[in-house]
């Protein structure tokens, strides 16, 4: 899996759509021909990659929010960025 | 909620101008009596609230159907993703802007080869050339563009240079599709089936295009099931995650179900899908494990490949019941060995039987 910087700004790829399951309530993540049911984790980074903000500010801000350290997130946001920016559904613009 | 549809493929018709002998559509059809398009939108909404994420817009042909862009914004307006699976035939510089408009996701885009001539060869009419427009057009609006190629006797010695051509075109991701045979190509069986040789040959060319292309284009490669030891999941189980509804409003738990002898379908004009997703007696039919017979029934696979596809079964072994007789462990498996012994290796496009409406 290729290394993720944490001055990327992180954005959905184009085709990609994140909406909340009318169904379950839950969020989800629909792009050709496919569709990945976000866990908890997943859902607070993605709906905050707007191609503006950093990666260690998204880390900041999620720190804030769930009352942790940017440490303790660090390796989760980490990997769940890398995973999907694998899978071409996020883009890191530098 | 056990049992939830994900997708829809929606086949608005069985019109299409071309004209390949491994088409799935059923061979006993004739043009019909088609949904209208107020129908296909209640359909769309009532899909998007059994669960339906994805739409696929199928056929024949779907851009033969004139308010196919009031199709797509229906969908895309209840929150499904929308996916246009298309010959490309009818999709220039206006249309596809009319789609775009309407709000069309992603669309596949079939090419029969890399060469035009073999390809042309292949559709049964000079299409070859319109595929490269409906290429561009699609580049042009954004839409996600991806490419499906359906692998047979007759091109698989060509997967290099498809892949490349395709490549070339500028399509994110690119489906080889091993023919499965229903349909036309079941008819034409003993034409398009490969060769043992050509099948490993392939799967390691696309192997290694797939790591060469890796970031570049994804490439998914469809088995060919009839040199497998074990049936594909069919459906991923029959009612689990996947419906068609096919021009004339019926609604099927796959989209070449209409073989199976004895199995009512019911229709979209007389009963509510959810109805017939949850209660009819053609989705019930397969669910589940209870209808296995031996040797599916006490097999440690059975939850994994459901037993198979229940169209094959139904074809080849005679009763849409057994175990899919790709399984090495069916007593019908000698019938596939049989079709794969009958293989010759010279391919003549000429001796297929091209699709075509009965009337």
């Amino acid at each position: 899996m290729s290394k993720v910087a944490l001055e990327s700004r992180p954005a959905l790829a184009r085709h990609v759509r994140l909406q909340i399951d009318s169904v379950t309530g839950e969020p989800v993540l629909l792009y050709p021909e496919g569709i990945i049911e976000l866990n908890a984790t997943a859902h607070a980074v993605l709906s905050r990659c707007d191609g503006r903000t950093t990666l260690s500010e998204l880390v900041e801000v999620l720190a804030r929010e769930y009352e942790a350290t940017p440490e303790e997130l660090r390796g989760d946001v980490l990997d769940c960025v890398a995973q999907l920016h694998a899978r071409e559904l996020l883009v890191l613009a530098p | 909620m056990k049992y939830r549809p994900y997708a829809l493929l929606a086949e608005v018709t069985y019109r299409c101008p071309l004209h390949c002998p491994y088409c799935s559509n059923p061979t006993h059809q004739s043009r019909g009596d088609e949904l209208a398009t107020e129908k296909w939108i209640g359909v769309l909404d009532e899909a998007a609230k059994l669960g339906v994420l994805q739409v696929g817009f199928s056929g024949g042909e779907p851009l033969q159907r004139a308010n196919l862009a009031r199709m797509i914004a229906a969908a895309r307006k209840a929150g499904i993703y929308t996916n246009l699976i298309t010959s490309g035939i009818g999709l220039d510089e206006a249309r596809a802007t009319e789609l775009c408009e309407a709000g069309l996701d992603s669309a596949q885009l079939s090419f029969q080869a890399d060469d035009a001539e073999l390809a042309d060869a292949i559709a049964g009419t000079r299409t070859h050339g319109l595929k490269l427009a409906a290429a561009a057009a699609i580049r042009d609006q954004g839409i996600a563009f991806s490419a499906n190629v359906v692998l047979h006797r007759g091109n698989l010695n060509r997967l290099r240079e498809i892949i490349a051509f395709v490549h070339g075109l500028g399509a994110k991701r690119l489906e080889l599709a091993n023919t499965q045979y229903y349909g036309w190509a079941y008819l034409n069986r003993r034409q398009l089936l490969p060769t043992r040789n050509q099948i490993e040959e392939a799967a390691r060319v696309a192997a290694e295009e797939k790591a060469r292309l890796a970031g570049k284009m994804e490439i998914f490669y469809v088995l060919p099931d009839y040199y497998e030891e074990r049936p594909k999941p069919c459906m991923n189980g029959w009612g689990q995650r996947y419906l068609t509804v096919n021009p004339a409003g019926e609604v099927l738990p796959c989209p070449t179900a209409t073989c199976i002898p004895g199995l009512r379908f019911e229709n979209v004009r007389e009963r509510s899908l959810a109805w017939i997703w949850h209660e009819s007696e053609s989705f019930n039919r397969f669910r589940g494990t209870a209808w296995m017979a031996e040797p599916c029934r006490s097999c440690p696979q059975r939850e994994i490949d459901f037993g198979g596809c229940r169209c094959q079964a139904a074809m080849i072994a005679g009763d849409a019941t057994k175990t899919d007789p790709v399984c090495t462990l069916s007593p019908d498996r000698w019938r596939i060995d049989e079709a794969l012994a009958a293989v010759d290796a010279d391919f003549t496009m000429s001796q297929c039987a091209p699709r075509r409406f009965l009337e």
